[in-house]
């Protein structure tokens, strides 16, 4: 198939073809990651700009690797989370990697829907890196690939995933891109942080864990942000982890 | 003097829809009649010049009462000002329009009350009353000269933009506000429950990862506020009622003799939660736009008279202030140019409203609660008047706007039912869409 999309925004308006092209090339990259000489001329010439505006040390590096592997020119726009509302807004610096003429450009930022933001104003390409609590399409799609490589197709496959789901972008596009796959999602967690309104992603709730449990082929656990007890949504992580925690 | 022959008279407050021949002379309303011969008028007009118009297939009905405009004068003029603020009232229908006091500085005091009529004056279009707030520095706390404001010219009380989070503080200015006999206008929002929420909570807000608003932040202050009317027996206006909770709360507290009355905006009659797009910060307002639920049971509050009238809750921002991320824009639909047309195209035109109960929310009733001359064709009553034209259809075009804002959810869009002349005090101030 040709691809045919801009930009990689997130997977709740992503085609079931256009992620299975996705997960195909990446299982041949991965082949040739295994090479002695891993450096591709697919992206010469080609520039990618990093626009970080959380501090991701690993997602950013991931994303530098994989452009010069490709053969891309890489360049990076560190922005300090404290300038963020002074300083220069976002549409400012998109205006500014307009006129610098990116071929693409990895946006990691705090506001949901800011790459789709910025993937309205540039002519290049976007890929969000992670935006708000909106979507990170490419840690799903990773997820989705080592589930695959684990289990073969994942359809009628059943995926539990535990924890601040309200919060997470990953967990959204998870439920999204495993549901288009056939997968069953299960959202468990306390009612503070799995609240009846995320029914809307069309997943299971539940706050038990227990029974969630059997019969599942992949259990995903969230990281949990300690400001979240600060603001009241769980008492204690000694709590939480009595009903949330996964032991062997 | 005007002779508007044929037209479609709608005055609620002389409980009047019909075709009739309207006459204005010296800036008043002459009088409303059937069939005037040419013999007649020129007779009534004594040598006075005279300008006949066809109404034939329009109606006039009084100039409309605006109760919540953000005018954005004195502070944030980049936004808005009052000439230009008052220039898009008259292009949309309004004669009136009450302007909020969550300026830069606030409306606290009598010099500045002052200030906000005299530049309302001075621009000449609408008439411009001022709101005061109800705290000084509108920071929830002492209470501002309400006297001596009213004797400036404050039309009412508010600290619209924020809500009076102490109940005390709420008792205490219903109470006192009893003395100048204006009613205290909330913007009833729970500051806690709301938080840094972006729109109303629900399954668009859990999809899209926005923070949500509950319903809960706007009813739970609804009630306490009745309650607190309830007790003191002070006048309570309740700005921009957005959920259904908040109008059953509303509709209890009228049947129990409450000095109660409440206002919706036209983007709740029309929006709902789940048509915000992430990247369309125009429908970010707040009160958010809440469930299709929410928006029929404001629907049927204003057939019912829960909710006593409409209101723009006009609220202008720059385009730089609107594009940006949903989460860093700011709240607020610039609406006083679009309003009429909206509400007449998906309201009055699916029937779902009269176009004579949308005429008494929006003219008679706001001008009964607040003490106001105009909503009314009566003879002898100062001509504010709008002629509207239900078949004229329009662009909303960025050029053709007279607001410095740009954040209506209509631009580029077409809407048909304008108003098509506009006088203030017999005085034509707009005709064809253009302000004169
Ligand atoms: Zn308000």
């Amino acid at each position: 198939m040709k691809w045919q999309r801009k930009d990689i925004l997130g997977l709740e308006d992503m085609s079931v073809e256009d992620i299975r092209h996705i997960l195909h090339t990446a299982k041949v990259m991965k082949e040739i990651l295994m090479r002695p000489i891993k450096k591709l001329p697919t992206l010469k010439g080609k520039s990618v700009v990093n626009l970080f505006y959380e501090a991701s040390t690993r997602t950013r590096t991931s994303f530098e690797m994989a452009a010069k592997v490709l053969g891309a020119d890489t360049s990076s726009i560190a922005v300090a989370q404290s300038s963020v509302s002074k300083g220069e807004s976002l549409y400012d610096t998109a205006k500014t990697i307009q006129a610098m003429r990116a071929d693409l450009v990895i946006l990691r930022h705090p506001s949901s829907g800011s790459a789709n933001f910025l993937a309205d104003i540039l002519d290049s390409g976007v890929i969000n890196a992670g935006d708000g609590q909106h979507e990170h399409p490419t840690q799903a799609l990773l997820d989705i690939f080592t589930m695959e490589e684990q289990l073969g197709d994942l359809n009628g496959k059943k995926v539990v995933i535990v924890g601040d789901v309200l919060h997470s972008r990953v967990a959204r596009s998870n439920a999204w891109g495993l549901q288009k796959l056939g997968v069953n999602v299960t959202f468990v967690g306390p009612p503070t942080l799995v609240p009846v309104e995320m029914e809307g992603l069309g997943v299971k709730l539940t706050h038990d864990l227990d029974g969630a449990l059997p019969g599942a082929d992949v259990v995903m656990a969230l990281r949990l942000q300690l400001e979240r007890q600060k603001s009241g949504l769980f008492p204690s992580l000694r709590e939480y982890s009595q009903l949330y925690g996964l032991t062997t | 003097m005007w002779w508007l022959k044929d037209v479609w008279v709608i005055d609620p407050s002389q409980n009047l829809s019909g075709s009739r021949d309207v006459l204005v002379k010296g800036g008043q309303i002459l009088e409303i009649s059937s069939s005037l011969s040419e013999e007649e008028v020129l007779a009534k007009a004594q040598g006075e010049s005279l300008e006949t118009v066809d109404g034939k297939g329009k109606f006039v009905f009084p100039g409309l009462i605006d109760v919540h405009t953000h005018l954005r004068e004195p502070g944030q003029e980049d936004k808005e000002d009052i000439l230009s603020g008052s220039r898009a009232a008259v292009r949309g229908g309004f004669t009136t329009i009450l302007a909020m006091a969550n300026t830069q500085p606030v409306i606290d005091n009598r010099a500045l009350i002052e200030f906000v009529r005299l530049q309302g004056e001075r621009a000449g279009y609408a008439h411009v009353l001022p709101i005061g707030t109800v705290t000084k520095g509108m920071l929830g706390g002492e209470l501002v000269e309400m006297a001596d404001m009213k004797a400036g010219g404050a039309a009412a009380f508010s600290d619209d933009g924020k809500n009076i989070q102490n109940a005390e503080v709420m008792r205490l200015a219903l109470e006192y506000a009893k003395l100048t006999g204006l009613p205290i206008i909330s913007h009833c929002e729970d500051k806690d429950l709301a938080g840094d929420g972006q729109m109303r909570r629900g399954m668009a807000s859990a999809r899209m990862g926005l923070k949500g608003i509950p319903a809960s932040a706007e009813s739970v202050i609804v009630a306490r506020d009745l309650l607190l009317a309830e007790e003191t027996g002070g006048k309570l206006h309740l700005a921009h009622i957005s959920t259904t909770e908040s109008v059953d709360l509303i509709r209890r507290a009228k049947t129990r003799g409450v000095d109660v009355t409440a206002e919706v905006n036209p983007h709740h009659l029309i929006f709902c939660d789940e048509e915000i797009r992430l990247t369309d910060t125009v429908l970010k307002v707040n009160p958010p736009l809440g469930s299709r639920g929410d928006r029929e049971s404001l629907i049927e509050g204003l057939r019912d008279g829960t909710l006593d009238m409409i209101a723009t809750d006009h609220a202008p921002h720059t385009l730089a202030e609107k594009a940006r991320p949903f989460a860093e824009a700011p709240f607020g639909i610039a609406s006083l140019e679009t309003a009429l047309s909206a509400i007449w195209q998906y309201l009055v035109l699916p029937k779902r409203l009269s176009l004579e109960r949308v005429i008494e929310a929006w003219s008679y009733s706001p001008a009964q609660r607040f003490g106001l001359s105009g909503g009314t064709l009566k003879a002898g009553a100062a001509a504010d008047m709008v002629l509207f034209d239900p078949d004229f259809s329009e662009v909303i075009d960025s050029a053709q706007l007279v607001s410095k804002a740009r954040n209506t959810p209509f631009l580029q869009k077409t809407l048909q039912g304008f108003p098509v002349m506009v006088w203030v005090e017999g005085q034509l101030v707009q005709r064809n869409r253009t302000v004169l």
